[in-house]
């Protein structure tokens, strides 16, 4: 009886501390996040472009380390850095919102030159849009 | 073929006229906010796009749900997986029209209160609505915001009354964009 007791307790505390873990839970660390896919902007933008439900089913919600040339960085007044990269077409490409949790080395880039980013895919509107960006060496 | 559609929307919202003005952005940012009585969620999207017309005063927005950013991972999760669907249903859309359209006089500095009407596609619903909102416009942008509350039940947006207390059933929407003139 006394055991019953005792390991009903341990239960309840282990369940306890599950809850409050699940609760707590932080979000994924994107810089030790596994790469599901490495693909250039071009071939990612390509396949949203020519079948947008068929790369929603492969890219959504994975992480993706995209490569490509800067074309356009922006900054929102709040901070939040946007850089896009070329994706071979003339108005549209993909935009790698960089993460607001992580600690980035640098958020500063230049047009023109060839980075990695590695993000979270959401779909496509106009562009291709990654968010939770960080840069992979 | 997503340049195509866009070409084509801008088209269709120009109307036929040679001179209208688009004014367009892909950093349009959405604040959802959900208080009910145990607790306040709020997310934040900041990649939403939007095109005006300022000839026609007609306007449409998208955003992608999965761009929204939770302070909590498994709220995140839950208003993704459970509520959402955000995986079959990765867009929200708007599009409409400003109701009156000598509201807003374009050529000239000011900030204008307008009413906008239109279709809201969540979850793959459609519903029709109105909202208010701020037209302002200053050295040649356009600035537009807008706080409107949505009912998840009209969108088909079930909440398991276990969490009852904790998801509002009306949802306020804060939209809050800066508009720079397309080239195009």
């Amino acid at each position: 009886m006394k055991n019953i007791i005792k390991y009903g307790l341990l239960l309840a505390v282990i369940g306890a501390g599950i809850g409050v873990y699940l609760w707590n839970k932080p979000h994924e660390n994107m810089d030790r996040a596994k790469t599901d896919v490495q693909i250039s902007a071009g071939e990612l933008f390509t396949a949203f472009a020519e079948n947008e439900a068929q790369a929603n089913e492969i890219y959504l919600d994975k992480v993706i380390a995209v490569t490509g040339k800067v074309r356009e960085v922006s900054k929102s007044p709040e901070g939040l850095v946007k850089v896009t990269l070329d994706s071979g077409d003339e108005m549209f490409g993909v935009i790698c919102q960089l993460d607001e949790l992580s600690e980035h080395q640098r958020t500063e880039f230049q047009p023109g030159e060839s980075v990695m980013l590695k993000g979270k895919c959401t779909g496509m509107l106009m562009d291709v849009v990654l968010v939770r960006c960080v840069e992979v060496k | 073929m997503q340049k195509f559609f866009f070409l084509l929307a801008v088209i269709l919202l120009v109307g036929g006229t040679v001179n209208a003005q688009k004014y367009f952005t892909r950093a349009g940012k959405v604040t959802f906010t959900s208080e009910a009585p145990v607790e306040k969620i709020e997310a934040v999207n900041q990649s939403a796009t939007a095109i005006l017309d300022t000839e026609s005063s007609r306007m449409e927005f998208a955003i992608l749900i999965k761009a929204f950013q939770f302070e909590k991972a498994l709220m995140q999760e839950h208003f993704n997986e459970n509520y959402m669907e955000s995986s079959t249903y990765p867009k929200a859309t708007f599009k409409g029209q400003i109701d009156d359209a000598t509201a807003v006089n374009w050529g000239k500095d000011g900030s204008y209160p307008v009413t906008v009407s239109g279709d809201m596609t969540i979850h793959g619903v459609t519903q029709k609505l109105t909202a208010p909102g701020t037209i302002t416009i200053k050295e040649g942008s356009i600035a537009a915001q807008s706080t409107f509350t949505v009912a998840v039940a009209d969108y088909g947006i079930e909440i398991p009354s276990v969490v009852a207390e904790n998801i509002a059933k009306e949802v306020t929407i804060a939209v809050d964009v800066q508009l720079a003139q397309l080239n195009k």
